[in-house]
């Protein structure tokens, strides 16, 4: 009753008009930037960010959640009408979508994935708002030791569950926990790696590194891909409705897709695009209709869109209540929040209900608004997508420089961003992951933080994070699935061997 | 009308400390920076400056964020600038007090790089206890640290709060832990959580806790008691001599011209006497106090000797 009542006020905040205005142009947004290849909710967010600044911290919020849900929903139109995801994880979209579009039913295809997107947001939603409180119930009683566990398990998640070389995954976290060591060492004041470089003493900011290794990267990476330079897409309009069919086709689909992705959505360090792998995997084995999958099942489009929107729902609950990024996104969000002077963690739902509340309403309205937005808006999206690539390139490079110059003012943080991102063409060419990098990257500086203030508050006694409880318990959850990994990467190896001497069927 | 100007600047050689008109000096608009980003107190305070400077004086003025580096990139990028004026910074404690003891390589001099033109005023920190420690006056918390030790948060190293932290170690002949924050949010996150004993911040924007009951302040580091709360005592009167204050004012590049340093000074003073300006610095924990251009000099000059051995007994560069 509780959880009815607090969802009632919230729904209150966000049908405020102001807030309702700035969930419209956060989704409408979120769409427009996922709709454009390579440019996910990442770039998107750093680039509103410092529009952000200037908002009340709910507006604010209300529209950096819509831009980040509507360009995981933008994501899947690139995937569908032209085999380029939008958004990394749309990528699962693109194989059924695109068979759907190539076989003329591109428009089912689309409104496959808003529904599926919708029902998915909605689940995401629904567990946010039963799990949330039970959550920061628990973490008030975080302090520094319990936040370096919780720290420690979310990097331990990322390393042993990312897609790829899982050697690759864990150098990358590991080089990107080196890069989050640069600047003025927060507990001694010592400045480390700043080269002399004023500019340096606060470390590498978290939106240059985003932009630099995903927009700037990723916009190379298409380039190369795409030297042709045009697409043509034709697309049937008149037909868009699936049939009753493929209605039923979907439902189920679309609640396991839901689970698995508010499951992988909850779990600091996995995010969108493991959740709607998993979820596309899983129903590759479970569906009736199996045969098709990879040839324009509609399930195929349903189920990774389900997984990756209620993912970006539930990604919020660690973002909020324990103050951990799930994801790259999640973290500008933390950064977001900082700038108000709000601190994301345990007592987030106390001392601002208001806020958290008011962003689970407005979930809700986000969804609706998505659904009633792109259906009619699906010929433009395609329009835009015919925009020659030698204008839009360029005009996207553009848009990621002011954003970032706009961050401190400072033209050296602009260099630093081209920098990345040809770091970032380099690893997507040597196939290493910048997701783990960035991952590591947030996570390392702030677990050292708090373990580095948890020894100070312990007089330097380390036995501290086995005898407090939850962090006992999560130290240990860390150690059982770091034998997890190592017992399944053994168990693949020796797959491995043996399978040459086992001819295919 | 020439002959008349003259006259005008010579009555102002003068004319014993020199006095100018408040007004625009120049038609370019002026830029003033920021050491901080957006919203927060400094920010908001040059956004009162320049409103005023237009809609008093006609005077465009905008804001400028430069964040970096404890303020050093934007001294940095101020000295470069010419002195024509358009350029000013808003200056506090942290890149013209604390960086030139806490950084040996600092591309700028405080002192020569910069015209330091008019001082606004000073917010004030405090120690503040749990209310649940039983800990009421200085003398309780020296015992409780003498016998028990206390960890207390700081909103940083080499933060104006650390410094205080610092100075109450030498002045009270204790040992404080101290465990340093990004900012005081989280370090009073974290106090009311009961994983601190103590923290030092700035008493205006802990009004809200202290009427609460939700935490105990025990000293205040300004030399007068503050008429917002006038019942938490000074270091001073209960006998330790520690006057640590969140300085801000109003600097301009090295090589302004004295006439236009006056103009804008006694603009700035205009400004700094209207009521609605009093009042919204009065939330913000600050009150006003006049110095000349000179004065103001000698007191940033000032604040570097006096500063420098605790920031050195703080060893915030992790020598």
């Amino acid at each position: 009753m509780d959880i009815l009542y607090s969802f009632g006020n919230g729904l209150l905040v966000a049908l405020e008009p102001a807030n309702l205005l700035y969930c419209f142009v956060g989704v409408f947004l979120g769409t427009f930037i996922g709709v454009l290849p390579g440019i996910g909710s990442m770039a998107a967010i750093s680039m509103i960010l410092p529009l952000t600044f200037y908002l009340e911290p709910t507006s604010a919020l209300v529209m950096i959640a819509g831009v980040y849900y509507g360009a995981e929903y933008g994501g899947s139109i690139a995937s569908i009408l032209m085999n380029i995801p939008g958004t990394p994880s749309s990528s699962i979209t693109c194989i059924d979508g695109y068979p759907m579009a190539r076989d003329g039913r591109a428009g089912i295809a689309l409104f496959a994935s808003a529904i599926a997107s919708f029902g998915g947001g909605i689940m995401g939603m629904i567990v946010m708002a039963i799990l949330a409180p039970a959550l920061a119930q628990l973490a008030l009683n975080f302090g520094p030791t319990e936040y370096f566990a919780v720290i420690l398990l979310g990097l331990v998640a990322a390393s042993a569950v990312s897609n790829g070389s899982p050697i690759k995954g864990i150098a990358m976290v590991a080089a990107g926990l080196m890069f989050g060591t640069v600047g003025v060492d927060i507990t001694t004041g010592a400045e480390r790696f700043t080269m002399g470089v004023p500019e340096l003493r606060d470390g590498v900011h978290l939106v240059i590194v985003a932009m630099g290794l995903f927009g700037v990267g990723e916009l190379i990476v298409s380039i190369r891909a795409n030297a042709k330079g045009e697409h043509d897409n034709e697309i049937d309009y008149a037909n868009f409705y699936p049939s009753k069919a493929e209605w039923k086709a979907m439902v189920a689909p679309i609640f396991r897709g839901s689970g698995i992705g508010s499951f992988f959505g909850a779990l600091p360090g996995t995010g969108q695009t493991v959740a709607s792998a998993v979820a596309y995997a899983i129903e590759k084995k479970v569906s009736p209709n199996r045969a098709k999958f990879g040839k324009g099942a509609i399930e195929g489009v349903a189920v990774p869109e389900a997984a990756n929107n209620s993912a970006t729902q539930t990604a919020f609950i660690p973002t909020l209540t324990l103050g951990v990024p799930g994801s790259a996104s999640m973290a500008l969000v933390i950064g977001a929040l900082m700038m108000y002077g709000i601190v994301p963690g345990p007592r987030l739902l106390v001392d601002h209900a208001d806020l958290f509340w008011g962003l689970v309403a407005s979930f809700l309205i986000g969804n609706v608004l998505l659904l009633i937005l792109n259906i009619p808006l699906i010929g433009l999206w395609v329009k835009l997508l015919k925009i020659p690539y030698r204008y839009m390139y360029p005009t996207i490079i553009v848009l990621i420089c002011v954003g970032v110059y706009s961050l401190n003012n400072n033209v050296f943080d602009v260099w630093l961003t081209l920098v990345f991102g040809w770091a970032g063409y380099l690893m997507r060419l040597f196939r290493f992951e910048p997701a783990p990098f960035l991952i590591g990257f947030v996570l390392g500086p702030m677990m050292e933080e708090q373990l580095r203030r948890a020894m100070l508050l312990s007089r330097g006694d380390a036995t501290v994070f086995l005898t407090r409880p939850i962090s006992g318990t999560l130290i240990v959850i860390t150690a059982l699935l770091l034998v997890y990994a190592f017992y399944s990467a053994m168990r693949q190896r020796r797959a491995g061997q043996n399978s040459p001497s086992t001819p295919e069927a | 009308m020439k002959h008349l100007l003259a006259l005008g600047a010579a009555s102002l050689l003068f004319a014993a400390p020199a006095y100018a008109d408040p007004g625009k000096w120049t038609d370019e608009p002026v830029r003033i920076v920021v050491t901080f980003p957006p919203g927060g107190t400094s920010d908001l305070i040059a956004r009162v400056l320049a409103q005023y400077f237009e809609s008093e004086f006609g005077q465009k003025a905008v804001v400028d964020n430069r964040p970096g580096a404890g303020g050093t990139v934007s001294a940095d990028f101020v000295a470069d600038q010419d002195p024509d004026g358009t350029t000013l910074i808003l200056g506090n404690n942290a890149p013209f007090t604390i960086a030139p003891t806490q950084f040996e390589d600092l591309p700028y001099d405080p002192m020569g790089d910069f015209t330091h033109i008019a001082y606004l005023g000073a917010s004030t920190p405090a120690l503040f206890v749990q209310p649940s420690s039983g800990i009421t006056s200085l003398e309780g918390y020296i015992e409780r640290a003498n016998t028990d030790g206390i960890t207390y948060g700081s909103s940083g190293v080499g933060s104006i709060t650390h410094i205080l932290g610092q100075a109450v170690d030498v002045s009270l002949g204790i040992e404080q832990i101290h465990v340093p924050y990004q900012g005081s949010a989280p370090a009073i996150q974290d106090f009311r959580a009961g994983v601190l004993e103590a923290y030092y911040d700035m008493v205006a924007l802990n009004g809200d806790l202290i009427t609460e009951g939700e935490t105990q302040p025990i000293a205040l580091a300004s030399p007068e008691r503050s008429p917002l709360f006038p019942e938490i005592p000074t270091f001073r009167e209960l006998g330790h001599d520690i006057v640590i204050e969140n300085w801000t004012g109003v600097s301009g590049p090295a090589g302004m011209d004295p006439e236009m340093v006056q103009t804008i000074h006694d603009t700035i003073e205009a400004i700094m006497q209207m009521e609605p300006v009093i009042e919204q610095l009065a939330k913000f924990g600050i009150a006003h106090t006049e110095m000349s251009s000179e004065e103001f000099t000698s007191f940033v000059d000032g604040t570097i000797t006096t500063w420098a051995p605790l920031i050195k007994a703080a060893n915030v560069n992790g020598g």
